[in-house]
C-alpha cells in the first residue's frame, strides 16, 4: 500500500514550508516503521513569486524502499493523492504552474475518498464556490489559518508547519498518527508548544472534514490544453506562435499570451478606486506583468487574468486608499473593474470599499516579518478628481 | 593566380587557392549575409580571406569579430534565426569553447554553415589535424561532412547550405577540412559563376520561424518534460530525412555543375578500386591521398584492395555503407581521432562502422582499427600498404586479439 501526500504551496514564499512538511512526514512515518520519501515536483519553478508548486511525500507500511521509489519516484508528478494540503486557500481558484498546463482545479489529483485539506479562514461552502466538481466523492477539510508567507528563501516559523502535520494525521491516520507527530515534534523541536499546536490542529480538523459529493463544486471554466503530438506542430518547435503585437485602448486592449496567463499566482489582488486616481501612470509603468490596460479616459484598467498579485502597484501608488490589496477569495470573477466603474461609478466605489473592508492586511513577503494588520482610514468619494470627472 | 581552364557559363575561372580560400570564395558566391569570426589556426585563414573579400568590395556582408568562439557562434545562430544566411567556423578547442552555442543552434533547428578546420585538442599546444573537434557535435543534431580536396570544400559550401536550409532538414552544417593538409595547401580550384550557384542554391527562407518585428515569435521557451521528447523526435526525423535531401542535392549538383566539374556518384562516400576487393580501408579526409596511392600500388602487385573515403559522418549513411562494406572480407577503419576508454578502445569511426555492420554478423567483414595521424602526424604510403596487408590478413581470418593498432607511433 502506498499513501501519497501533496503539498500545494506558493513559489518561494512557501517553498521552505512545503519542503518541511514533506520532509516531516517522511521522518514521522520512518519513526513509525514505514518506508517513505519526499520530493518536490522537479518541473516546478519554485523560485518564482507566487507560482503554484508542489511537494510530495510518499509513505508505505509494506513496500521496500526500492519498490516505493519505482512506483512514486520515477515521475515528476503524482497522479492520485490521498491528501492534498493547500497552504494558501487562494489556490482554490485554480493552479497554473507553467505555460501550456492551463488553469487546473486544485483538487485535480485528489483521489476517491481522499482529502483536500485547505489552510483557510473560510468555510467549506465558500471554497466549493471555486473548486471543480469531481466524478467521485472526496473529503474537504479546513484548517483555520492564514497563508503563511515567508520572505524570499526563508521560513516563517508560525506553527503552520506543525499544525499541518496534526491536520494530516486527522484526515488520514494511515499516513502518520497524531501520537507520532507529537513525539517527533517534542524530540526535534524541544518545545511543547509545537506538539500542542499539532494536537490542537488535529482536534479541530477532525471536526471540519466534510464529504464532497460529485454534484458539489463548479463546472470547471478553464480549458485544459491537450498537448500536440510530435508531428502535429511545426518543426523547429522551439519557436512558438508568438503573441501578435497588438494594442488598443480599453480593457484587454493589449495582446497577451493565452498560453500562460499566470493569474493563479496571486493570493491578493489590487482593488482600484478610479475616482481617486491622479493618472500618475506609476502602476502601469511599474507593473512587472503589464497587467494595466490604458483606457480612453486616461485611467488604467487591471486585467486580473494576468495579475500575479505582486503588490507593486499598491506599493507605488502615491494616493492613499487608491490601490489596495484584497484577499483573492473575495472575488469570483476577473471582470474588468474599469468597466464596472464606468457603468456605475457610485456603485463601484461601494463595491470596492465592501471588498476592501476596514482592515488592511499586508503580508511582508520580502522581509518575512509576518502579517501586519491596521485599520483603514476611509477616503471620501472624489467627485472632482481627474478619474471621476471623465467617468461622469 | 592563373586561369587555366576556359570559362564556361558554369565555371568562371580557375584560381590557385588554399582550402580556406576556396571556402571563402564559396561563401562569397553563396551570398552569405552575416559572418562572425574569431581567430584560431587553421580556421583563421578563412576569416582573413573573407575580410579581404569584403575590403576589396567583392563581398557585401556583415562581418563581426567576436570576443570569443562562444560569442561568435551565438552571433551566427542569431543571425540565422532572423533569416540571414550566416557563416562561422573554428578549430580544435576553440570549437569546443563555443559548445553551448553549437548545441542550441542544433536544437533551435537553425541552418548556418561552419567551417571546422580540424585541429588537435590542446593541451599541449598542437595545431595539426585530429577529427575530435568536428565529431564532438555528432550526437547533437548537426550535419557533418568532410571535404577531401579544396575543390570539394568549395562545392560543399553550396551543397551544405542547400541541405541545411531545406525545410525538411533545417540543421546546422559543419563542413570539416583537415588542418594543414587541406586548409593550407594551395591547389588549382575551379570557381563557378554566380549564376550557376544561384541556380543550385535557392535563397534562405526560414518561413514562419523567421525572427522579425513583423513576425513576432518566441524562440526556445522553457518547456521541460512536456515537450522535449516531441522536439527530439522532430529532430530525429529531420536527421533521417536529411539522407534523402542530401541525395537530391547531389543529383541537382551534378546536373548544374557536373558536365565540367566534379561528379558525385555517391554523395556519402567515394569508393576507390573497391570492385572485387577482398579488403578495404575506410577513412575520413585527406588520408585518402596516401591510402589511394597505396591501393594503386598494391593492385599493381595483384592485391585486391580498395579505399572508401567517407564524406558524410552525420547523417551516417547506414544502409549504403552496410551494403558497400558488406561486400568485403576485411575492413580496416582509420581513425584520425580518439575515443579513450571506448568499446575495444577503438576510435570514434570504428564504433559507428561496427555498429553499422552489426546486422550482418557472421556474414559481414572482419573489422580492425588503425589509430593514426593524430595531431597532424603524417600517414605515409608505406604505412597505408602495411594497413592494407593487415586488413587483408584480418579478412582471411587472422584477426588480432587487440583489434586496434597504432600507426606511425614511436615505439
Amino acid at each position: 500500500m502506498i499513501k501519497r501526500v501533496e503539498v500545494q504551496y506558493r513559489g518561494v514564499f512557501q517553498k521552505t514550508l512545503g519542503k518541511y512538511i514533506g520532509g516531516d512526514i517522511v521522518q514521522i512515518a520512518s519513526r513509525m516503521g514505514k518506508v517513505a520519501f519526499s520530493n518536490g515536483r522537479y518541473s516546478d519553478a519554485p523560485e518564482r513569486n507566487g507560482i503554484p508548486c508542489k511537494y510530495f511525500a510518499f509513505v508505505s507500511p509494506d513496500l521496500s524502499e526500492a519498490e516505493l521509489e519505482a512506483e512514486c519516484g520515477s515521475s515528476y508528478n503524482a497522479d492520485n493523492v490521498d491528501v492534498s494540503v493547500v497552504v494558501d486557500d487562494a489556490m482554490a481558484q485554480g493552479v497554473e504552474p507553467w505555460g501550456w498546463h492551463g488553469i487546473r482545479p486544485v483538487n485535480e489529483k485528489v483521489g476517491h475518498k481522499a482529502c483536500l485539506l485547505v489552510v483557510t479562514r473560510r468555510n467549506h461552502e465558500h471554497l466549493l464556490r471555486f473548486t471543480a466538481k469531481k466524478p467521485q466523492p472526496y473529503r474537504l477539510a479546513t484548517l483555520e489559518g492564514d497563508a503563511s508567507m515567508a520572505g524570499l528563501w526563508v521560513f516563517k516559523d508560525d506553527l503552520t508547519r506543525e499544525r499541518c502535520l496534526g491536520a494530516v494525521a486527522a484526515v488520514d491516520p494511515g499516513i502518520i498518527s497524531i501520537e507520532a507527530v507529537e513525539e517527533y515534534l517534542l524530540d526535534t523541536g524541544k518545545d511543547a508548544d509545537r506538539a500542542r499546536a499539532a494536537r490542537d490542529a488535529y482536534e479541530a480538523t477532525l471536526r471540519r472534514i466534510k464529504v464532497v459529493n460529485p454534484d458539489q463544486g463548479i463546472d470547471w471554466p478553464h480549458e485544459i490544453p491537450v498537448l500536440p503530438k510530435w508531428h502535429e506542430f511545426e518543426e523547429g518547435g522551439v519557436a512558438i506562435p508568438a503573441v501578435k503585437r497588438g494594442f488598443k485602448l480599453g480593457p484587454r486592449g493589449q495582446n497577451r499570451n493565452d498560453g500562460f496567463k499566470h493569474g493563479t499566482s496571486k493570493t491578493e489582488r489590487p482593488v482600484v478606486r478610479f475616482d481617486l486616481c491622479i493618472k500618475c501612470t506609476l502602476c502601469w509603468a511599474d507593473c512587472p506583468d503589464e497587467c494595466f490596460d490604458p483606457t480612453d479616459d486616461g485611467l488604467y484598467d487591471i486585467n486580473y487574468e494576468v495579475c500575479t498579485g505582486c503588490h507593486k502597484c499598491a506599493d507605488v501608488c502615491p494616493v492613499k486608499e487608491c490601490i489596495v490589496m484584497v484577499p483573492e477569495l473575495q472575488f469570483e470573477d476577473e471582470k474588468s473593474p474599469w468597466e464596472q466603474h464606468k457603468k456605475d461609478p457610485a456603485g463601484y466605489i461601494q463595491w470596492a470599499e465592501d471588498k476592501k473592508g476596514s482592515t488592511r492586511i499586508r503580508y511582508r513577503h520580502v522581509t518575512g516579518e509576518g502579517v501586519e494588520k491596521y485599520k483603514a482610514t476611509p477616503v471620501p468619494r472624489n467627485m472632482d478628481g481627474p478619474g471621476q470627472k471623465e467617468a461622469l | 593566380m592563373t586561369t587555366a581552364a576556359q570559362p564556361t557559363d558554369v565555371w568562371e575561372h580557375e584560381l590557385l587557392l588554399t582550402g580556406c580560400q576556396a571556402v571563402s570564395h564559396a561563401v562569397k558566391l553563396a551570398d552569405v549575409d552575416v559572418i562572425a569570426a574569431y581567430p584560431i589556426r587553421p580556421y583563421t585563414e578563412v576569416m582573413d580571406q573573407l575580410s579581404q573579400l569584403i575590403a576589396d568590395g567583392e563581398l557585401d556582408a556583415e562581418y563581426i569579430i567576436a570576443d570569443s568562439e562562444h560569442s561568435q557562434f551565438e552571433i551566427v545562430k542569431h543571425a540565422s534565426s532572423v533569416g540571414a544566411r550566416a557563416f562561422g567556423g573554428s578549430s580544435g578547442t576553440g570549437w569546443m569553447y563555443g559548445m553551448e552555442a553549437l548545441a542550441v543552434t542544433a536544437t533551435d533547428r537553425l541552418p548556418p554553415l561552419f567551417l571546422v578546420g580540424n585541429r588537435a585538442l590542446d593541451d599541449p599546444g598542437a595545431f595539426g589535424v585530429e577529427h575530435n573537434d568536428a565529431m564532438s557535435v555528432r550526437d547533437l543534431g548537426w550535419l557533418i561532412c568532410w571535404a577531401s580536396t579544396a575543390q570539394e570544400a568549395l562545392e560543399h559550401v553550396f551543397i551544405g547550405y542547400r541541405v541545411a536550409e531545406d525545410k525538411r532538414v533545417r540543421m546546422p552544417m559543419a563542413l570539416a577540412m583537415d588542418g594543414g593538409f587541406l586548409t593550407h595547401a594551395q591547389h588549382m580550384v575551379k570557381v563557378p559563376t554566380l549564376e550557376a550557384v544561384k541556380q543550385f542554391l535557392p535563397p534562405y527562407d526560414l518561413g514562419d520561424r523567421v525572427l522579425h518585428p513583423d513576425n513576432p515569435i518566441s524562440v526556445a521557451p522553457q518547456v521541460n518534460e512536456d515537450w522535449v521528447m516531441e522536439l527530439r523526435r522532430q529532430n530525429w526525423e529531420a536527421a533521417r530525412r536529411a539522407r534523402g535531401v542530401i541525395k537530391e542535392a547531389y543529383k541537382e549538383f551534378n546536373g548544374v555543375f557536373g558536365s565540367h566539374g566534379s561528379q558525385y556518384d555517391n554523395p556519402y562516400f567515394t569508393e576507390y578500386m573497391t570492385e572485387d576487393a577482398d579488403a578495404v580501408l575506410i577513412g575520413i579526409g585527406a588520408v585518402c591521398m596516401p591510402t589511394q596511392t597505396a591501393a594503386r600500388r598494391l593492385r599493381e602487385k595483384g592485391h585486391k584492395v580498395g579505399y572508401v573515403n567517407l564524406r558524410w559522418f552525420r547523417p551516417f549513411p547506414t544502409e549504403e555503407l552496410r551494403a558497400c562494406l558488406g561486400r568485403f572480407k576485411g575492413v580496416g577503419v582509420i581513425d584520425r581521432d580518439f575515443s579513450q576508454g571506448s568499446p575495444d578502445n577503438g576510435g570514434i569511426l570504428l564504433q559507428d562502422v561496427r555498429s553499422c555492420l552489426y546486422p550482418l554478423r557472421g556474414d559481414g567483414p572482419n573489422v580492425i582499427n588503425f589509430m593514426g595521424g593524430l595531431g597532424g602526424r603524417d600517414i605515409s604510403i608505406d604505412e597505408c600498404i602495411d594497413m592494407y596487408e593487415r586488413t587483408l590478413a584480418a579478412g582471411r581470418g587472422n584477426v588480432p586479439e587487440e583489434i586496434v593498432s597504432w600507426i606511425g607511433l614511436r615505439e
